[in-house]
């Protein structure tokens, strides 16, 4: 934590501590189970077939993956 | 600049180890992968998993809220899009428009799997000195 030169903190490291600690708590919208189902999509067991899906997109849109879609996954 | 792993991620408030702690955004074709599974699911578990979300969640993908991540304007990077896909033959947007952004958003490139890259990504990546970054082992 940045003081000032009294010892305090500053009101602009006020600010941006507050927000960082928004940006870190997430979507503030989420319920616990979304929060549960976007865990298991990025690290747990649904990440397979979220990959997969994102390389289908690929494939199946040639403006988004172009031509050498083998190598642009 | 971030892609669809570290975006949700950091929505469902996972903020990966070595992830800077500052503005972040995401291309504009990684959000239309994401709008994807929600809008056209296909048949598997991931898109009956999907379905569950509440609709604050769906919202969440949606449109993410501004003070965690950016969808960036494509605008602006299309050209230089256009410009890399044409010179290296990289022929998609998803590619092209992630290289542009990175180019003019910080030469850092953030991805939550190394499933995610791709060779063409990582080659013209380091031919730009744009740096590339996992947040998870390979």
């Amino acid at each position: 934590m940045v003081t000032g030169h009294n010892g305090r903190v500053s009101i602009g490291e006020e600010l941006l501590e507050e927000r960082r600690r928004r940006r870190r708590a997430g979507d503030p919208r989420l319920t616990d189970a979304d929060r549960e189902i976007f865990r298991r999509i990025t690290t747990g067991d649904l990440a397979d077939e979220f990959q997969a899906a994102l390389d289908a997109d690929l494939v199946n849109d040639p403006l988004l993956g172009g031509h050498d879609t083998d190598s642009d996954a | 600049m971030i892609d669809e792993y570290l975006a949700v991620s950091v929505l469902g408030g996972i903020w990966p180890d070595g992830l800077p702690d500052e503005d972040l955004g995401l291309p504009a074709s990684r959000h239309w992968r994401l709008l994807q599974r929600v809008h056209a699911p296909g048949s598997g578990q991931l898109s009956r998993i999907l379905d569950e979300l509440s609709p604050a969640g769906r919202q969440s993908v949606r449109y993410p809220h501004p003070e965690i991540l950016q969808v960036l304007d494509p605008r602006p990077l299309l050209d230089e899009a256009a410009s890399i896909a044409a010179r290296y033959g990289a022929g998609g947007l998803l590619v092209a428009e992630t290289l542009a952004a990175g180019l003019t958003h910080g030469h850092q490139l953030w991805f939550g799997t190394a499933r995610n890259v791709g060779q063409a990504l990582a080659r013209i990546a380091a031919d730009l000195h744009i740096d590339l970054h996992v947040t998870e082992p390979a």
